[in-house]
């Protein structure tokens, strides 16, 4: 199984939701690495690479969920559930037909067409849940998957100046009475899609 | 099954004092299922506690090095061992029914030709049993069915065993004193966190 990679810099002081950002971005990037030739019944340690990278996904997005804009998060995390669900379709009978073919080897004669025909039904549950794995991977990418993880730890954007024309020439305060028409230096941003979760 | 929800969990707190939170309630959804999962036939039971083994894991993961006492590492070891071995047990309890399935639809085939070949005799003559369908396929669907039966007993002892041994190494308390400990900034500035 392959080892979840190092998280730079998180330690116990790190704030919570900077640590939703640094971790969910490179458990995101580790999913779609994994990605390639799962559809290859033969190879089935890329399946079961992505499945744990899945897993490890779904894992942080449920730890940090209260860091995360909840209205994102759903849609996201229901589709990874559902993409861990497959592979793990797919895996079953994949490690199934491994140890199957451990135990034909050390039967009899006698036992082998028994023991072959458990073997052609598991088979036919692999090919199955290879397709249905087959659709998901185009549904995730139809769905831009990587796009909306990425939106969901992207930083707040960089306030916008209101445009000169916008600006009232007549304010209703007291001229020069600037608090009238601009916010307090300190005054909380107010959350937007794609922002983390701030209190 | 869904994992409980958690209380009080801050963004703007520290990841080791929020982690800290999330532990424990994965801890105690842990321990809950014992001791249901001492009977070997509450099979549900020991899927879900795999999934709550699972749950546990995957946080101590993200966060044992980093925000915690040593004896996180060793607890996130031992949970994973454990959650191995229920799913090898799982495994087998899902692979049983189906072998059993595919006796019972072969037998169903084999019942049906019988009753053809006797047409509207008024008894059964036992030569007419002889070569039924499927009957080569026997000795090799009983043999894997014996096989994980005995396999998931000796699994489920290896369980009762790991099991007992975390209870007497005290894990539950241990974790519990090692999610309350940090460590010390020089350590966790120095290294990044260790993932498993």
């Amino acid at each position: 199984m392959a080892k979840a990679r190092l998280v730079p810099g998180l330690s116990a002081q790190t704030r919570y939701a900077d640590a939703a950002t640094a971790t969910i971005a490179v458990r995101s990037d580790e999913l779609f690495e994994h990605a390639a030739g799962v559809l290859d019944v033969t190879q089935i340690e890329a399946v079961h690479a992505m499945r744990v990278a899945t897993r490890r996904l779904r894992s942080v997005l449920e730890f940090y969920e209260p860091c995360l804009n909840p209205d994102q998060l759903e849609p996201v995390l229901e589709q990874v559930c559902e993409l861990a669900d497959v592979l793990g379709q797919r895996r079953d009978p994949d490690v199934e037909l491994q140890a199957l073919a451990a135990f034909a080897a050390a039967a009899s004669e006698a036992e082998r067409p028994g023991i072959e025909r458990f073997i052609a039904s598991t088979s036919q549950q692999q090919q199955q849940a290879n397709a249905e794995l087959s659709q998901m991977l185009e549904q995730i990418a139809a769905d831009d998957l990587r796009g909306r993880l990425a939106a969901l730890i992207a930083p707040p954007p960089e306030p916008v100046a209101a445009p000169e024309a916008a600006v009232d020439p007549e304010p209703s305060g007291q001229p020069g009475d600037d608090a009238a028409t601009e916010p307090a230096a300190d005054a909380p941003v107010p959350a937007k899609s794609g922002w983390l979760r701030r209190r | 099954m869904k994992a409980r929800k958690v209380k009080q969990l801050d963004p703007d707190g520290t990841l080791a004092d929020n982690a800290q939170r999330v532990v424990a309630v994965r801890i105690d959804e842990l321990y809950d299922f014992v001791p249901a999962v001492l009977n070997p036939k509450r099979v549900k039971r020991l899927h879900e506690m795999r999934i709550a083994a699972k749950r546990l894991r995957y946080v101590l993961e993200v966060t044992s090095s980093a925000c915690f006492g040593p004896y996180a590492l060793t607890a996130t070891k031992r949970v994973r061992e454990l959650q191995d071995l229920l799913g090898e047990i799982h495994d087998c309890d899902i692979q049983l029914p189906r072998v059993a399935q595919i006796r019972a639809e072969l037998s169903a085939d084999a019942v049906t030709e019988l009753g053809r070949r006797a047409g509207g005799a008024a008894d059964l003559d036992p030569a007419l049993a002889s070569s039924l369908p499927h009957s080569e396929d026997w000795a090799g669907l009983a043999a894997l069915e014996h096989y994980l039966t005995v396999r998931r007993g000796l699994l489920y002892d290896r369980f009762i065993s790991v099991w007992q041994d975390i209870e007497r190494s005290a894990m539950r308390a241990r974790l519990e004193y090692a999610i309350a400990e940090r460590p010390s900034l020089t350590t966790s500035d120095a290294e990044p966190a260790e993932i498993i």
